[in-house]
């Protein structure tokens, strides 16, 4: 990496952050004490086994990848009238109540060294707003990072008995010097009886490093979504958690993932069940070529007060090349018998027989291959309710699948 | 048989029990290079035994507790200096009593509440009693000698099979540096069983060995030792019962298993530790070319339990089979799982593993398969089942798998539940009272287990866990 010139991260550059955004003075302090805390921090956890570390977070050089005061996007943030879809620095001048109440309610900024990272620099991000009652489709945010580094922040505050599906995209321009760094912090507050469907595709380009972590809390009666594809970045540290913490409360967690040559990608999906007859289902399904390693954590979390537990998790990972690795741990946390929790995770090639039926049939090899693969995937699929990012996550693995030798 | 057949009223005075203490011979509490001195010395040890333990003991001073691991058992308690590490009953013979008969009468009455004397009756093969940290009683049928077969003490051993000893002891399989109770029990293991069986030999019966604790503020730092040559076959059992004491107490075994080529070794084991016990084992097998390991282990007991039988399964074909039961009551947390590396081609395991925690204890099953690149064509499955009684207890699961190799079949899969209210009413309406009707559904969870048992195992460790939910062993 050729060193450069630039910002360094420090209280002047925070500061500077702050102000340009206007920010009011409870928030600058939340990102000067998050830049206090980064001496102590850890990283996030990342599994270890006998002798090794899934995912080296520690290696990665911040000061060299970031570039805090050049951040620079195109950000396209739609949504239907009756809601507010509103540009990080436009929410702190018109919902300044809202952002006091819910910033940092959920995700705590100081939850390790990368949160706390993106919650002194974020300089962009998105507000979303949906009043009581209401009913809101196709809100879209489209990233396109321009820059070395940017740091991005989303909240969304459901009222009681909304609904809304939220559609989220991060891709890269054309490239820049060395290696990029992309940091995500999605906080999702859904209210008594409201749906919040959350959908993320990230497609970084390769040379980009990536965090990302959305938290939900999710109340009575209230429902919670999350789909989350990834296929871009060079390296992704990826979790998506659920807290269930009223009384029948529910979450999905759908995850997708397609690496190639030296990609790797660390995605969990966590759900703490908190409350009575509360409901999850986790279902990821990845594929790995070339290179390419997976690490996949799941959790199912059931406390002491959560009488009446449905907790399910299933994860399958396709390995199409031998040079590729597939990790998993899928782990169950319970403490209270009155449960019915199951999980499973698999890993396999493309079947043989399948391969041998459909060749046996006139199908060259390769489009076998290949159609078998997109079948892999028709689970998870199916499961996307978001008809524009299942078509897009379609067409990504069909290119992927082309683009093979 | 009916379960009446099987009642003992007696069974409580059988577990919970302590006998006077009497001892040759004490080491000072502590360890210093002066303790591994003098055990050395005192069992007439070889030189490279010695410098092995003191080896071993400077490995142990060096490395650090494992307190990094998620969710795991609380071992600030474990405070080695408070343990006597060797203690040798009282007995004229070095090495053991030929007869049941020799046995100075305390001992035997230690082993009839235990049950050992119906065992061997019944088993009619070699019985290695461990009392304290000697082994106290050996029967060896001549049979097995002329057949080449060794079965005896491990201090034995050293000094009778020198050469295959050193060899094997510590060096191939597990190393004092695989992790610091490992270190320990290198610096100053005592006792234990080393079993050899020649090429093209099948032991068809069980080979068993019972340990017991019974001296308050010890350790019990036994080492097993398991040769079986090629196309040979052995099925080693170990059990251990401890009573209950208010001192703490700290087990930490070593088990080393190869198995060559063509060759199945079945390991069991049915634990029992009084709950102030740490035991904190290390366990493994190596595999050669169609080889099969099993290992069948009932863990009951203890305050905590980190034990992971790990398979290294080194030769194409070779085969591994885990079936764990582990029993978590009152104050106890019992950490155990299982190993697998699969590190060549057309290899297979199984881990069939399941759980009870009842009254507030913790069952956690904490499991890695490994698949190393070119290990094509392996095959795992895992399985565990947990089973919980109250919200008050804790059910964790934590497997861990590193695939590296493409050509594979992979899979795991757990469920964690409650006894169903239905399988009771249905028990219930058919008769049974509903403390019954909870027992039948255990025994029949737990049958996995109880079936790989002979039927004296069998029958304690369903008699064991009885008490347990009956929550009268204290």
């Amino acid at each position: 990496m050729s060193t450069q010139v630039h910002a360094s991260i420090d209280e002047a550059t925070v500061r500077q952050i702050s102000e340009e955004l206007g920010e009011p003075e409870w928030l600058l302090e939340t990102r000067l004490d998050a830049l206090e805390a980064l001496d102590e921090l850890a990283f996030p956890d990342v599994i270890q086994t006998p002798g090794r570390k899934w995912t080296n977070l520690e290696d990665l050089d911040y000061e060299e990848l970031v570039d805090p005061l050049d951040a620079t996007e195109e950000k396209d943030q739609v949504g239907p009238e009756e809601i507010d879809v509103l540009p990080f620095a436009e929410a702190v001048e018109e919902h300044g109540d809202l952002l006091e109440e819910y910033f940092g309610s959920v995700v705590d900024p100081e939850k390790n060294y990368l949160t706390a990272l993106s919650t002194a620099l974020f300089t962009t991000g998105t507000v979303i707003h949906v009043p009581e009652g209401v009913d809101a489709e196709d809100v879209k945010i489209r990233t396109t990072m321009t820059s070395r580094s940017l740091f991005n922040y989303t909240l969304v505050v459901a009222e009681e008995s909304s609904s809304v599906t939220i559609l989220e995209r991060q891709e890269t321009a054309e490239d820049v010097d060395g290696d990029r760094y992309y940091s995500g912090i999605t906080e999702v507050i859904a209210a008594e009886n409201s749906y919040v469907q959350y959908g993320d595709l990230q497609d970084l380009d390769e040379t980009t490093y990536t965090y990302s972590l959305r938290e939900a809390d999710v109340d009575t009666y209230a429902t919670t979504s999350w789909i989350e594809c990834n296929v871009g970045s060079k390296l992704t540290k990826s979790s998506v958690e659920s807290h269930l913490n009223g009384d029948s409360a529910e979450t999905k967690i759908v995850g997708a993932f397609y690496g190639h040559n030296d990609q790797h990608f660390d995605v969990s999906a966590r759900v703490w069940h908190n409350a009575e007859h509360t409901t999850a289902d986790l279902v990821t399904r990845g594929v790995i070529d070339d290179k390419a390693r997976s690490v996949y954590e799941g959790v199912q979390d059931v406390g002491r007060e959560a009488w009446d537990t449905n907790s399910y998790q299933r994860e399958n990972t396709l390995m199409l090349s031998d040079e590729s690795e597939a990790d998993a741990s899928p782990k169950l946390i319970i403490n209270n018998h009155d449960t019915e929790a199951s999980h499973s995770a698999t890993v396999g090639q493309v079947s043989e027989e399948d391969m041998f039926y459909m060749t046996s049939r006139a199908l060259p090899e390769r489009t076998a291959r290949n159609m078998l693969v997109e079948g892999f995937y028709v689970p998870v699929f199916e499961e996307i309710e978001v008809e524009e990012l299942r078509e897009d996550l379609k067409g990504r693995i069909h290119d992927r699948l082309q683009a093979r030798e | 048989m009916s379960s009446e057949d099987l009642q003992d009223t007696d069974t409580e005075a059988r577990f919970e029990f302590k006998k006077e203490e009497s001892s040759a011979f004490k080491t000072e509490k502590g360890l210093t290079e002066e303790t591994i001195r003098v055990i050395s010395d005192d069992k007439d040890e070889p030189e490279w035994m010695l410098e092995r333990r003191l080896r071993a003991l400077e490995q142990f001073q060096q490395m650090p507790m494992p307190t990094d691991w998620p969710g795991q058992p609380d071992l600030s308690e474990v405070d080695i200096d408070e343990i006597v590490p060797y203690i040798r009953p009282d007995i004229e013979t070095r090495g053991g009593a030929e007869n049941w008969e020799d046995l100075p009468e305390e001992i035997q009455d230690t082993f009839d509440k235990l049950g050992i004397p119906e065992a061997e009756k019944n088993a009619l093969s070699g019985v290695g009693a461990q009392y304290e940290s000697e082994i106290v009683y050996q029967n060896m049928q001549e049979q097995w000698e002329e057949k080449g077969v060794i079965f005896c003490d491990m201090d034995k051993a050293v000094q009778e099979h020198e050469e295959l000893v050193r060899e094997y002891f510590m060096t191939k399989c597990v190393p004092p540096s695989d992790n610091k109770f490992a270190a320990l029990h290198g610096a100053i293991w005592s006792g234990g069983s080393f079993v050899y069986i020649p090429e093209d030999t099948t032991v068809n019966m069980p080979v068993q060995a019972y340990f017991r604790m019974n001296s308050e503020g010890m350790g019990q730092f036994e080492h097993t030792l398991i040769i079986a040559e090629e196309n040979s076959e052995v099925h080693y059992i170990e059990g251990c019962s401890a009573p209950k004491y208010s001192a703490f107490n700290l087990h930490s075994g070593g088990v080393e298993v190869f198995v060559k080529e063509g060759a199945h070794v079945q390991y069991s084991t049915v634990q029992n530790w009084s709950k102030n016990t740490y035991n904190l084992n290390t366990k493994r097998a190596i595999v050669e070319k169609d080889g099969t390991m099993e290992w069948v282990s009932g863990s009951m007991g203890s305050k905590a339990t980190m034990l992971y039988p790990c398979t290294i399964l080194k030769g194409p074909g070779a085969t591994d089979n885990h079936i764990t039961i582990a029993f978590a009551g009152e104050g106890q947390n019992i950490d155990t799982g299982a190993k697998v590396y699969h590190n060549a081609p057309n290899t297979k395991s199984t881990i069939e593993s399941k759980s009870i925690s009842k009254d507030g204890g913790r069952t956690n099953y904490r499991g890695l398969v490994h698949i190393a690149d070119g290990a094509e064509n392996s095959s795992t499955a895992v399985e565990c089942d947990a089973l919980m009684f109250d919200n008050e207890s804790t059910s964790d699961t934590m497997p861990y798998m590193e695939i590296e190799e493409s050509k594979v079949d992979v899979a795991h899969e757990a469920t964690v539940g409650k006894i169903g209210d239905e399988d009771v009413f249905y028990l219930q309406s058919r008769g049974l009272d509903d403390d019954d009707a909870k027992q039948m559904i255990v025994a029949g969870f737990i049958e996995p287990i109880t079936e790989e048992l002979p039927i004296e195992y069998a029958v304690e460790l369903n008699r064991l866990i009885e008490l347990e939910m009956e929550g009268s062993l204290g």
